[in-house]
């Protein structure tokens, strides 16, 4: 037993030390309206469907809509409708609009139940006859958020998977935060954090540095430790060995 | 339709009342019919400034709630009759402001007059929101002091986004800024801030500079608008500002106290 207990010990790792990072997702999820009782007559039209638009379900997070559903309210009726949509390549995640009966069978089946979100766009045309890819916009957009104006104090510029460009100055008590590296064409007054999600590499670049507060990749020094050496200057900053280094252009 | 202006600073104690009071008498001896509405709510003292306290019967909420009509609360200027009044009420808070309210009024206001300046609280919570909210120009009224500045950097940047106009994305609020309590002795001392600084930081175009005058305290006293003290810098400055809200270009005058002779007058004049 002495010796059990040692080795889970041993094995203990390293983790303690890494904060699991827990991140929210967009996504955009289809809502299959399920009408009357679902019989056979309901994946016809399924069927009808898809033969128009093949690849229109696959892999899309789909959500059963049920305010139009009789029945349902018991696990076989839902376990028959599932077993038709998975030989159909459709594999729901929850319902919506369910009675308490409906959600009680739902959940017997492994279906959670909704309440918010909202209508929005579809992001593939479901007439098209061409099977789509995943239905997930993946258009290739530029992740840098460009900025033309004077950011005020009190507004919060976030590019949550580029860099921030800022064409004018960054008044005290703004907030600059970008995924990569933040650059502005001005006076930065407010705070800038680059590589806030843990981008060691991110840099910011600034044409006269006054800012109440830089931060890279989490580590941050205050405007009392940057000190008055780097204003009217245009500097870049970069962490190098664990601490933040503050040069000048030449 | 009447041109909507909404005096506003985010800090409090800058000159919004003293400057709406200004810019409203102003804009009626230039003829135009004017009202100015008090949109702080509990704590009201456009009243006092423009002298009329006395007659307050019925407010803005009043009106708002349907428990007067507008014209029982408008008090028109017995000294200029181009220029009314639109009290708040003192015993009510900003909850009793709405949008829908407020948006009625100011409707009602546009079919007789051609300008409603709306005088704001200070801060950014509800009744400074809906003193900007259908605003068509801003006249931000800052001193040239640090959290002055800091406070009116905000309140553009919200002009620029909580505002009607911004959110239906029509022409944005037209800012202006009106730079108060100047004193040109103490910004050549270092201890108050230039106005070339306070330019750069806020970039928006200047209205007028109006100087630290012993005047405003007198008129606000003796409830009548710094612009019938015609005499005074502040009350030369505060004209100038509103014909520049006219559209007319002048030369922006920077006056250091009360006595100027004429030739230092015209030694001192910067563009």
């Amino acid at each position: 037993m002495q010796s059990t207990s040692a080795r889970s010990a041993a094995t203990e790792p390293a983790v303690a030390n890494k904060r699991l990072q827990v991140r929210g997702r967009f996504l955009t999820a289809v809502a299959l309206p399920v009408g009357g009782a679902p019989g056979e007559g309901y994946l016809a039209a399924l069927d009808e469907l898809l033969k128009q638009s093949p690849g229109f379900f696959s892999d899309a997070p789909l959500i059963l809509d049920l305010a139009e559903a009789e029945g349902l309210d018991a696990q076989a009726g839902f376990a028959a409708l599932l077993d038709g949509l998975r030989t159909r390549g459709m594999v729901p995640f929850a319902v919506q609009n369910a009675t308490e009966a409906q959600k009680a069978a739902a959940a017997a089946v492994g279906l959670t139940a909704l309440a918010g979100g909202r209508e929005a766009a579809l992001p593939r045309k479901s007439a098209s006859p061409e099977p789509e890819p995943i239905p997930q916009p993946e258009e290739p957009v530029s992740t840098t958020v460009l900025v033309t104006e004077p950011v005020r104090s009190g507004q919060r510029i976030y590019s949550e998977r580029g860099d921030v460009v800022v064409v004018g100055s960054v008044a005290s008590g703004a907030e600059i935060i970008a995924h990569g590296n933040v650059h502005v064409y001005g006076r930065l007054r407010g705070r800038a954090l680059a590589g806030v999600h843990g981008d060691e590499t991110a840099r910011i670049f600034c044409q006269s540095l006054e800012a109440e507060l830089i931060a890279i990749a989490g580590l941050y020094k205050t405007s009392e430790e940057i000190g008055d050496a780097f204003a009217q200057r245009p500097v870049q900053a970069w962490l190098e060995d664990d601490a933040l280094r503050i040069v000048p252009f030449k | 339709m009447a041109k909507i202006t909404v005096v506003t600073s985010g800090k409090g104690g800058v000159g919004k009342t003293t400057s709406a009071a200004a810019i409203g008498a102003g804009l009626a001896m230039r003829g135009k019919k004017t009202v100015v509405i008090d949109f702080d709510v509990g704590l009201r003292n456009l009243d006092v400034i423009m002298g009329c306290e006395r007659r307050v019967v019925f407010d803005f909420i009043n009106v708002i709630q349907g428990e007067a009509r507008l014209k029982q609360a408008l008090i028109t200027d017995r000294r200029l009759e181009n220029l009314s009044i639109l009290a708040a009420s003192q015993t009510r808070d900003k909850d009793a402001l709405t949008t829908e309210g407020v948006e009625k009024v100011l409707d009602e206001l546009s079919e007789e007059f051609d300008h409603i300046i709306c005088d704001s609280p200070a801060g950014i919570e509800r009744g400074a929101h809906l003193a900007m909210y259908f605003a068509d120009e801003a006249v931000v009224v800052t001193n040239p002091e640090v959290s002055s500045v800091r406070d009116s950097d905000r309140v553009i940047g919200l002009l620029s986004s909580k505002t009607r106009r911004a959110e239906k994305g029509e022409e944005p609020v037209k800012p202006h800024l009106l730079l108060t309590r100047y004193d040109e002795a103490r910004v050549a001392r270092g201890e108050m801030m230039k106005i070339e600084d306070v330019e750069e930081i806020l970039s928006i175009p200047l209205l007028g500079i109006i100087p630290e005058s012993p005047a405003v305290l007198k008129a606000s006293n003796v409830g009548t608008p710094v612009v019938f003290d015609e005499k005074t810098p502040a009350a030369k400055a505060y004209t100038d500002a509103v014909a520049r809200l006219l559209g007319e270009q002048l030369e922006m005058r920077v006056q250091p106290g009360e006595r100027r002779g004429l030739f230092q007058r015209i030694l001192g004049r910067t563009a």
